[in-house]
């Protein structure tokens, strides 16, 4: 029975936060890390089997994985312009984290993580507030959902990466790599090979077509847990896989149900793993505000060159750096993934991520809320400032 | 216009006028409808949110289909080509049409319009040829611009 008590008291905690981040227009993604770290092992310790969470919150990320792997469509790659915003998104985050997280003494392994977790951008945060803040019919809008696609072939990319990485000797890379590539080309020629079988199922009315559903994802997972491949990979490609079944379209709706309900238990079990006890000490909070200082910089820098480049205008490109700056889930993800892969993962590293995702998903939402206020002030404090320079040289 | 694909949030069909107006049209993912208005020069677009239900009928007021079922007029229009209107007018023949031919009375030949359709006691014939003679009691089927089906009305029917 205890854990129908834990379950009881994540969701009646989560709902609790959940709500109150809704009326207070907030991201609600740090509600339920905020919920785990007071009811967990640094907070009131209510929860009687933290390794059963873990796993409910394991089945969350898979889910992730799967769903954005079934959003995932990259023909816009194509439109001009694209690719650089893409790539200049990466490049100016990636090394910003990397270049501090080797600043404050991390390993390259953990420095790594930091910058993939600094580059990422929340999509669900992001989409929901270019949305709710009627930003859709703007041009720039297309570029910041554009870069959200593009950073998630990036976090493709970076988990296959980390995950081949980590999974032990230098001489193990290439095997581990070539291990989950070809279990990757395994699902997406079976699912292929197999979709004359499949698709009729999807059409039935009764539980066959969620079993199926959770048959293939639960399937190939452990199929990947067998071979020490990442599940993440595997169903994030399920995912890609299947967004080409027609029959499927309508079950997917079924399965984001799913994904929502196991990504805030995800949350939840982030944040009852917490160590608080870094969070007091000078110098993480000091690595933490440098950390925050420059991943908004870092995103408004790397906006502004998407939009002199694309829009011609320095205005254009501040509004996405604004939209772009809420970080969420996928820094976490990645995290999680590392963390479950095995060992030379400093508590260091996972408290500042955590700390991090909170902090920068509620002022992410700000700024994304205010985007258009924040791009103008910026222009006209930066216009003010080229000016003063010139009559100063002029007089001085 | 402008179709684009905005993943995880649906597609966007976007119109600008020559004046610099915008006017977007959103299908989200989750089914409703928004539709942007963005005035040149404006600083925030006007949004409103649509069911499919409203998004439809705000759409036939646009294109103008089934825009009058005034009396037995239809006026039908296609979304695919904006220009093409046809008026379906449906109407009893008159004391005086009864016993002559489609072709006697030249109908096409006087004001372009074309009987697709007779109703006899109940049963219809689909595309009557021009030898058919009217019996009392028929109703017509008429298609036609409504300028044409105007004239048969003055012409043929003889009323104003």
């Amino acid at each position: 029975m205890t854990f129908m008590v834990d379950l009881g008291i994540i969701t009646v905690s989560c709902l609790a936060l959940g709500l109150a981040s809704k009326y207070l227009r907030q991201a609600s993604i740090p509600a339920y890390i905020i919920a785990g770290i007071i009811l967990g092992k640094s907070g009131f310790d209510l929860i009687s089997s933290y390794e059963f969470v873990q796993w409910l919150g394991k089945i969350g990320i898979i889910l992730l994985m799967f769903y954005i792997g079934h959003e995932f469509n990259f023909k816009g790659i194509k439109e001009p312009g694209r690719l650089f915003a893409g790539c200049t998104d990466f490049f100016v985050n990636f090394i910003a984290g990397f270049s501090l997280g080797l600043l404050i003494g991390l390993s390259l392994l953990e420095a790594f993580i930091l910058a993939s977790a600094v580059y990422i951008s929340s999509s669900a945060i992001v989409i929901s507030s270019l949305i709710e803040n009627k930003r859709l019919i703007y041009p720039e809008a297309e570029t910041v959902v554009w870069l959200m696609v593009f950073e998630d072939i990036i976090l493709a990319i970076l988990l296959v990466v980390l995950t081949s990485t980590m999974s032990g000797s230098l001489a193990m890379i290439p095997v581990s790599l070539s291990t989950t590539l070809l279990l990757i080309v395994f699902i997406l020629a079976l699912v292929r090979r197999l979709s004359n079988f499949i698709s009729p199922l999807f059409e039935r009315d009764d539980e066959i077509p969620i079993l199926l559903i959770f048959a293939l994802i639960f399937g190939f997972s452990a199929i990947a847990h067998l071979l020490s491949v990442s599940e993440v990979i595997v169903a994030f490609f399920l995912g890609s896989a299947l967004s080409g079944a027609k029959s499927f379209k309508k079950l997917f709706g079924a399965t984001i149900s799913f994904k929502n309900l196991f990504l805030t238990i995800f949350f939840f079990s982030f944040g009852m793993m917490f160590p608080l006890k870094f969070a007091v000490s000078a110098d993480f909070v000091l690595a933490l505000l440098a950390l925050i200082i420059l991943s908004i910089l870092g995103k408004f820098v790397s906006g502004a060159l998407i939009g002199k480049r694309l829009y011609d205008s320095l205005e254009t490109g501040l509004r996405i750096g604004a939209y772009t700056t809420p970080r969420g889930e996928f820094s976490i993800v990645l995290l999680a993934v590392a963390l479950g892969m095995g060992t030379g993962i400093s508590e260091l590293l996972v408290s500042l991520v955590v700390a991090y995702v909170i902090i920068l998903s509620l002022i992410g939402s700000f700024f994304a809320r205010h985007g258009d206020r924040i791009s103008k002030v910026m222009v006209g404090s930066i216009k003010h400032f080229i000016n003063h320079i010139h009559s100063t040289r002029k007089y001085g | 216009m402008r179709i684009s694909e905005l993943p995880e949030i649906g597609t966007k069909y976007e119109i600008e006028s020559p004046t610099g107006d915008k006017v977007a049209v959103i299908f989200l993912a989750t089914g409703e409808i928004e539709l942007y208005v963005l005035e040149a020069g404006a600083e925030k677009p006007s949004v409103t949110r649509l069911t499919s239900e409203e998004a439809r009928r705000v759409g036939s007021v646009l294109t103008g289909a089934m825009l009058t079922i005034e009396r037995e007029d239809v006026e039908v229009s296609f979304s695919e080509i904006s220009d093409l209107r046809i008026n379906i007018h449906i109407c009893p023949i008159t004391e005086d049409m009864v016993g002559k031919s489609i072709e006697d009375l030249a109908i096409r030949k006087r004001t372009s319009v074309t009987i697709i359709a007779l109703s006899r006691k109940g049963q219809s014939i689909i595309s009557p040829p021009p030898e058919t003679v009217f019996e009392e009691g028929d109703l017509i089927v008429a298609i036609g611009e409504r300028e044409q089906i105007n004239a048969c009305q003055r012409v043929i029917l003889g009323r104003s």
